[in-house]
């Protein structure tokens, strides 16, 4: 449950920011980021619907690399009717 | 040791046993809050969505673990919800709002399992304010106090520990310090990428040949000295830090997190009766025969269970850590382990 995902920010009102990635887009709240200047291309680090933490693009990007390395070996072995939250 | 069921998970997909020399071992400890979350407390979740005039939501994979109730009767949340009872599964607590204020004048309750990670965004939403008919039925923990019980033991069966990253991204790096001053244990932070558990492999591994003890950051992408201090700020101006059980563990000083006074109006524990019978037996345990609480606390690996594959597996899960998708028995059996031909850790 702790596991986050980068995300870009595409849009922001308020404390709400809409968020991109790989082609997925989410609600974000970025409640817990004040007195971080968080701008629309900024990277964050997502869990359960709130950015815990800002990130450079680099860092993101490596994340979302071994993210996929991983999400295809899970595939592979995926449980029948395994749901992932 | 690892204590995060995001580490175990990429340790096992990555194969990263496999490839280590013998003589390291990998073990997975106290990082699933969802096995981990009393039994009593997931009961009175479900007697209250049944019992209740109220709609229940929780997050998705609380609705399958089991309680110790005979097989007849309603054992799960999603049973619970077959039965007819109102509960929703949710991903984020701002659905929890979202689906509140959508529902006016109806009580809604989010039944909230999670650590640091997961609070903190449970803190913010009740920070920024919710709808009038929103209560949390609040079952939040802490990772450390776990591990500094473990150590305090005398038979922790580790020596080293992989800190959670997400955690010590919120609450900072800080709070894993005690493993270097009381403990003289090699500690690093770790990401939930196989190159970070490595880095944080290999860091605790020279610490402990070179002698030269201290808490490494293999995670400096996010995990930052103090943490993020809006969390932080969230976390105590909304809850308190107060003693709470562990299912199959038992009571751990200062590892639970429960709503402060002024919310009470927000309590599902103050707003409803309590549903929990103490005549039930058994209560606080695992399911019989189940060894997840030996696989909690790192003291066997999954397949030290007997149940392990035989009649337990993700679609008959038999005890938690088959359930949540963060407990060790359910990512071995998904990462295709059968016998990891390890022995008992301790
Ligand atoms: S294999 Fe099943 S019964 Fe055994 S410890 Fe794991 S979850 Fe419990």
């Amino acid at each position: 449950m702790c596991l986050g995902i980068p995300m870009q920010v595409v849009e922001i009102e308020g404390f709400n920011a809409r968020c991109e990635a790989k082609g997925v887009y989410r609600e974000v709240s970025l409640f817990m980021l004040q007195g971080e200047d968080v701008q629309v291309g900024d990277h964050v680090m997502v869990h359960v619907g709130y950015a815990i933490q800002t990130m450079t693009p680099q860092e993101a990007r490596s994340s979302w690399e071994l993210f996929d390395e991983l999400l295809e070996a899970e595939d592979l072995t995926a449980v029948p009717g395994g749901e992932h939250v | 040791m690892n204590v995060c069921g995001g580490h175990e998970r990429a340790i096992t997909l990555a194969g990263l046993r496999s490839v280590l020399p013998p003589g390291i071992e990998l073990i997975p400890g106290p990082g699933c809050p969802v096995c981990i979350c009393p039994e009593e407390e997931i009961y009175q979740a479900m007697q209250l969505a049944l019992h209740e005039q109220i709609t229940l939501l929780a997050f998705g994979d609380m609705l399958r673990v089991p309680v110790n109730l005979p097989l007849r009767e309603i054992r799960t949340l999603e049973q619970a919800k077959a039965a007819g009872a109102d509960i929703r599964p949710i991903a984020s607590p701002t659905e929890a709002v979202r689906i509140a204020a959508g529902l006016p004048g109806r009580p809604v309750v989010f039944f909230a399992a999670g650590f640091e990670t997961t609070i903190a965004p449970v803190a913010a939403m009740l920070a920024e304010g919710v709808p009038d008919n929103l209560a949390l039925l609040l079952s939040g923990r802490l990772t450390w106090p776990a591990v500094a019980m473990l150590l305090n033991s005398g038979e922790a069966g580790f020596d080293a520990l992989i800190a959670p990253g997400h955690v010590a991204t919120v609450m900072g790096p800080e709070e894993w310090e005690f493993l270097v001053q009381e403990h003289r244990l090699p500690a690093a932070i770790a990401g939930f990428t196989p190159d970070s558990l490595l880095a944080a492999i290999y860091s605790t591994l020279r610490q402990r040949l070179e002698g030269r003890i201290f808490l490494d950051n293999c995670y400096p992408e996010v995990v930052r000295a103090g943490g993020n201090p809006a969390a932080r700020a969230v976390l105590d101006r909304t809850l308190d830090v107060v003693d709470a059980n562990w299912r199959g563990i038992g009571t751990i000083l200062a590892s639970g997190f429960a709503l402060k006074a002024s919310l009470a109006a927000h309590d599902a524990g103050r707003l409803y009766p309590s549903y929990n019978d103490p005549e039930r037996s058994r209560l606080g345990q695992m399911p019989a025969g189940c060894d997840c609480a030996r696989v909690v606390l790192g003291r066997i690996y999954p397949d030290g269970c007997k149940l392990y594959g035989a009649t337990c597996t993700p679609r008959t899960p038999v005890g938690p850590c088959m359930v949540s998708d963060e407990g060790a028995c359910r990512i071995w059996w998904a990462g295709g382990v059968i016998a990891s031909g390890q022995r008992e850790t301790v």
